[in-house]
This record gives structure tokens, C-alpha cells and sequence, in this order.
């Protein structure tokens, strides 16, 4: 018998390149519990039994074992602690452990505290540090960026499904104006504009399908998670807790050439799928957590999302492997704007990678936070306005993605 | 009391290779200077410090199994691995079958031909420091031979606009002098009597795309 798995609380440093006003990521770490220990002032530190820490590369702080600096700090001295790493999925996965941790009743209060510092070098040289994720024998050197990867799988996927250019830069110009209502959000903080469709579209080129206002923004930002037992949650927020009610985790080659064949895939969904253009360890992971909370029409049952927007194209990928959309009709999911606020299941309310940023230890943990904002009522109190609230929401689904999909998890979160 | 022999030289476990063929294409001053702090900055209000932390290391990436492949690069020769048991086939390579039913069976190396098939492209319009001169760039996951896999790669001789799905293309590699035993010793080129298709919509919308690439490229000192 499994134990229920609860979100309390959560918050994060702002999201920026270059000063955040958090810059020494301990104190940013501590920045974030005071904020939430602001909205649960019944929680206390001495509570916390295991902290799971969430960082994707120490070439960006050139400082091994981080978490160690930050865990001290936060004067947990004692208490357990382990770092996770798993590229742009490390927040997600960190995630993964923290509930774990609880479901076997070994754990009770979970903290989950995610970073990246990616100022700290050019942005260049960030792309390059990210890219040494790809396999640096056979794609660094004649990729050497992610983007190009991405535009790869995204041209063929957009030809394959019949979606255009225009179609994704929707999810481009919504992603950077819901940020405009999130005052943490790195969009918010530096261009600070409302975008169209034309904007992106007339952006610069970087990989063809990909423009610019299709890319993720590379950030620093600290966030940190509270996950706890519900005996826990009822003693602390008893009137805002959240439940995590499905959990997945799923893999995928590292060379996204490597997904034409694999058997792995082949006997599980059958010949060529995923291919370069479908994302099945995404679709792995949803049948997870969709099964685990009894989801049977994601569509209907999901009211919104915190989903990995690294760039617009992936995003609407990501729909479709969530199984929003089929190869049929994806394209005039687009073209309804379905994922927008006023649609039928609206996506990164909170401005996701596109808006919010992409500091990426901390990236899933952003989105769970905001997932969890939106489930307690709290996002009158954390955006500027109500225009990002998904109003009545009950259910809500939270996804971290790395590499070229290489590694994905999918949790369902509903309102206690 | 019975005799206790003490080896005095440690048993190797690995015969250490004789390196024989050695070469260095380091550029002119680079060097490994390791860990050193080159500078700092204070703001005007005294309350933030910034400090700068240089440093650069030399890497050894040891083939070991893989050797075979990247040696064959230097040789102009694209080798691909079969697994002898299910026969599927790989470049990328893999030294063991990822069929869980072949349990990690060990593979065999085979010749490539030089010929593949575009999978699928893009046309980057940025890249890493480095590549920035010759952008725009067409890279292709691209199918050589029989492989049950794509391989990512340059597409050069052609229009980026021109490129296609499912298009034919051939292996070329650098002059034998320029090889360095990695992927950039070779790139592809359109098969020998390609013809692109007719222009269109699509053609017209990625020129006007790149078309600033090339005015920006120019800047380039
Ligand atoms: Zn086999």
C-alpha cells in the first residue's frame, strides 16, 4: 500500500540572465523557503526529513557538489540529502524521487530545491555546455547546438502532420504574453512585450523551421518544492494542498537518428514509432501517470499544463504525444488556439520556457510550483492579475523533458 | 611454515597499447592554463562583487571498442557494426545489439557504401561560436547503406532551399592530409544526377529566411 503523495508549498528566485538580486544560489535557495514558508506559516524547517536537490551541469558554476554549499546553509546539517541530474528533465526527476520518497512512507517531508546558473559564461559557450549532452562524438561537432537537432525532428514532424510555421509561432507569441502577467518571469523582467504571430515569424532565423521567439530563454534562477505525506499536508495546508496522483518517467536514444528502429519502441508501439519526430518517451510517460490517476480522456479530464516549451515546435509535439491531438487534427488544435488561455486546456499559464525561462535544474520544479499555484488558488497572489488563472481548475498536468526527448516524466496533479 | 611469494610488480589486467602513430593539430596558442582568477568587479554602491575564474583542460577521449570507426574515418572508410545474431545494423555504431532479446550480443564491423538517403533537415541559421562563419549550414540525419539508423551530418553543394526528403546523396571526405578521425572528415553532396524540384512557396519562404544570414555572415570579421 503506497502512500498519497501531497504538494504544499513552493516558490522561486526570479528568473533572469544576469542579476536576479539572488545571485549566490544558497541564498536564493533560502530566499525561496522564506516565500514559502510565507504562504504555510506552519511549516518549519525543522520538519523537512530528506532533500533532494536539482542541478543539470556543474560547468556552469565550475563548483562540484553544489548542493552541498546550499544544503548547509539552509542549516539541514543531518538531515539526508542526494542530488539529481537528468538534462532538461533533472527537475522532473527530481520530482520523480521526492514522490517516491513519500509513496514508500520512508520519507514525510520532502524538500526538492532546483538551480542553473548559465550567465556565468557567455551564452555561446551556455549553448555549447548544454549541446555537450548530445553525443560529443557524433553530433557536437556538426549540430553543436540544440536548436538544430530540435529543427531537424520539428521539420519533418510539421510536414508528417501537416502544421505549419505559422501554427507553432502561436504557441511562441502565447507562451512570452502569458508571461507578461508574471512578474518572476524572465520576459517580464527584460524585452517586457506583449508578441503576435508576425513577430515570430519575422524573427531571426536559427534552424529552420526554428525562429528565434520559438526558443527558450537560457537563465539563472533557483525554485524550490515542498512534497509531503497528506498527514503532513493536512496538519500544514489544509485548505491548499495538492495531490500528485500519477507519476511517469520514460527514456529515449540520445541521438535522436538512433529512434527509427528501436526495438524497445517497435514493441511497444508498433513499427516506426516514435521515428525522428514523435516524442515517445513522453508518450511512455503520460500512459504512466495517466493510468496511475485514472485518466482516460486527457483531453477532458486535464484542464491545463506546466509543459517543457524549449521551443514552440516541441511544445506542440508534446501535445500531441499527451494524446491532446492526433496526426488528423492537430493542426486545427493549433489553428483553435486550444492551448491559449481562453482555450480548452490552456499551457504555461505561467509563461513556461519560453516566458518564464529555462534556468534548467530548476525548470521542472517551476512548472510543478506554477501547477500548484493555479490547483490552490494562489495565482491572484503570485501573477499581476487574474488573466492567467485557469478559474475552477481541478486537474493538471506537469512535464519535464531532456536531450532530444531523451529522457521525459509526466505528472498528473488535482486539487485536494 | 609454509613460503609466502610476494609479486613485486603489479599484474596488468590490459595490455597497455603502443602508440606509435601520433599526431597534434592544436591550434596556436592554446594551452591548458587550469584554474586561475583573472579579475573581478565591484558595483558602484559597493554591494555586489563579480569575479572571473578561468579555466582549460586537455581531454583524452579513449575509443577503446569504438576505435575502429574513427580510425576508418582517417582511411575515408564509413564502418558500420551488424549484430551477427537478429543482423540489424548501425552508424552510429554500437558494439552490442540493442535488441534485449540478442542480450548484448557482440556486433561485427562492416563497410559502409559511401552512398545514404536524407531522413530528415534544417537549415541552421546559428550555431556554436565556431561554425558562425560558414553559416547558412544544412545538416541532415541522413541513412548510409542498410543502417537501421540516421547519422547527423553536413549537406554541402546545394541551395539551402533545395533540399529534400528522401533525396539520394553521396559521401565525401576532406583530403586525406585534413582528416582528423572525427565526423567533420566527411560530409554529403547531393548524388551524382539529383535534379531539385521545380521552385515553390516553401523555397521562396526559406530564402527569405536566410537571406539575412548571409548579410550577417558578411559582417564577420
Ligand atoms: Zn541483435
Amino acid at each position: 500500500m503506497t502512500k498519497k503523495v501531497c504538494v504544499i508549498g513552493g516558490a522561486t528566485t526570479p528568473f533572469d540572465y544576469g542579476p536576479t538580486g539572488f545571485e549566490s544560489i544558497e541564498g536564493g535557495a533560502a530566499e525561496c523557503i522564506r516565500e514559502t514558508r510565507e504562504d504555510i506559516p506552519d511549516f518549519s524547517m525543522r520538519d523537512i526529513d530528506l532533500m533532494i536537490y536539482s542541478h543539470f551541469s556543474v560547468h556552469f558554476g565550475h563548483q562540484l557538489c553544489s548542493e552541498w554549499i546550499i544544503h548547509d546553509h539552509l542549516g539541514l546539517v543531518g538531515v539526508p540529502q542526494y542530488r539529481i541530474e537528468n538534462g532538461g528533465n533533472t527537475g522532473g526527476s527530481a520530482l520523480y524521487a521526492a514522490a517516491l520518497a513519500v509513496m514508500s512512507g520512508h520519507h514525510d517531508v520532502v524538500g526538492v530545491c532546483g538551480w542553473e546558473t548559465m550567465d556565468s559564461v557567455s551564452q555561446s559557450q551556455g549553448s555549447e555546455f548544454i549541446a555537450l549532452a548530445s553525443d560529443i562524438r557524433y553530433e557536437l561537432l556538426v549540430g553543436g547546438i540544440y536548436p538544430i537537432y530540435y529543427a531537424a525532428m520539428a521539420n519533418k514532424w510539421m510536414k508528417d502532420n501537416k502544421v505549419t510555421e505559422a501554427d507553432v509561432a502561436t504557441i511562441g507569441a502565447k507562451n512570452r504574453n502569458n508571461a507578461m502577467d508574471n512578474a518572476k518571469a524572465q520576459w517580464y523582467r527584460n524585452e517586457h512585450k506583449y508578441i503576435t504571430v508576425d513577430d515570430v515569424m519575422n524573427s531571426r532565423l536559427i534552424s529552420y523551421p526554428i525562429k528565434k521567439y520559438d526558443c527558450c530563454l537560457m537563465s539563472r534562477g533557483v525554485a524550490f518544492l515542498l512534497i509531503c505525506s497528506e498527514e503532513y499536508a493536512k496538519k500544514v495546508n489544509p485548505d491548499g494542498y495538492v495531490t500528485i496522483d500519477g507519476i511517469g518517467l520514460s527514456s529515449c536514444t540520445i541521438r535522436a537518428g538512433d529512434r527509427l528502429n528501436f526495438p524497445g519502441w517497435t514493441e511497444r508501439y508498433g513499427k516506426n514509432y516514435p521515428g525522428m519526430t514523435e516524442f515517445g518517451a513522453c508518450r511512455s510517460s503520460a500512459d504512466q501517470a495517466y493510468k496511475m490517476a485514472g485518466i482516460e480522456n486527457p483531453l477532458k479530464d486535464i484542464d491545463f499544463g506546466e509543459i517543457h516549451d524549449a521551443f514552440s515546435t516541441s511544445e506542440a509535439q508534446i501535445y500531441k504525444a499527451l494524446y491532446l491531438a492526433d496526426e488528423n487534427n492537430i493542426a486545427q488544435f493549433l489553428r483553435d488556439e486550444s492551448t491559449h488561455m481562453h482555450g480548452q486546456i490552456p499551457m504555461n499559464p505561467g509563461g513556461g520556457l519560453m516566458g518564464y525561462g529555462h534556468p534548467v535544474g530548476a525548470t521542472g520544479l517551476m512548472s510543478a510550483i506554477e501547477c500548484f499555484y493555479q490547483l490552490s488558488d494562489l495565482i491572484p497572489k503570485k501573477h499581476l492579475s487574474k488573466k492567467t488563472e485557469v478559474p475552477d481548475a481541478e486537474c493538471g498536468i506537469v512535464n519535464s523533458h531532456a536531450g532530444t526527448g531523451t529522457s521525459i516524466s509526466n505528472f498528473i496533479m488535482r486539487r485536494s | 611454515m609454509g613460503e609466502v611469494t610476494i609479486m613485486k610488480k603489479r599484474k596488468k589486467f590490459a595490455e597497455e597499447p603502443n602508440f606509435t602513430e601520433k599526431k597534434s593539430y592544436r591550434p596556436e596558442g592554446v594551452k591548458e592554463t587550469g584554474l586561475a582568477f583573472i579579475g573581478h568587479e565591484i558595483s558602484e554602491d559597493g554591494n555586489v562583487m563579480n569575479q572571473f575564474l578561468h579555466y582549460d583542460q586537455l581531454y583524452t577521449i579513449r575509443h577503446g571498442e569504438n576505435s575502429k570507426f574513427f580510425k576508418g574515418l582517417l582511411e575515408g572508410k564509413i564502418l558500420g557494426t551488424r549484430c551477427p545474431k537478429c543482423g540489424d545494423i548501425w552508424v552510429p555504431v554500437r558494439t552490442h545489439c540493442w535488441n534485449l532479446n540478442c542480450n548484448l550480443e557482440k556486433t561485427e564491423w562492416l563497410e559502409m557504401p559511401l552512398t545514404a538517403k536524407v531522413h530528415t533537415w534544417t537549415i541552421a541559421g546559428w550555431s556554436g561560436r565556431s561554425s558562425l562563419k560558414r553559416l547558412p549550414i544544412v545538416l541532415v540525419y541522413a541513412v548510409i547503406g542498410n543502417s537501421n539508423v540516421a547519422i547527423a551530418n553536413e549537406l554541402h553543394d546545394i541551395e539551402p532551399w533545395n533540399v529534400e526528403f528522401g533525396m539520394p546523396l553521396k559521401i565525401v571526405f576532406k583530403p586525406e592530409e585534413e582528416r582528423i578521425g572525427a565526423v567533420t572528415d566527411f560530409h554529403f553532396k547531393p548524388a551524382d544526377g539529383w535534379e531539385p524540384s521545380p521552385w515553390n512557396k516553401e523555397k521562396e519562404r526559406i530564402q527569405k529566411l536566410v537571406e539575412p544570414v548571409y548579410e550577417w555572415v558578411k559582417t564577420l570579421k
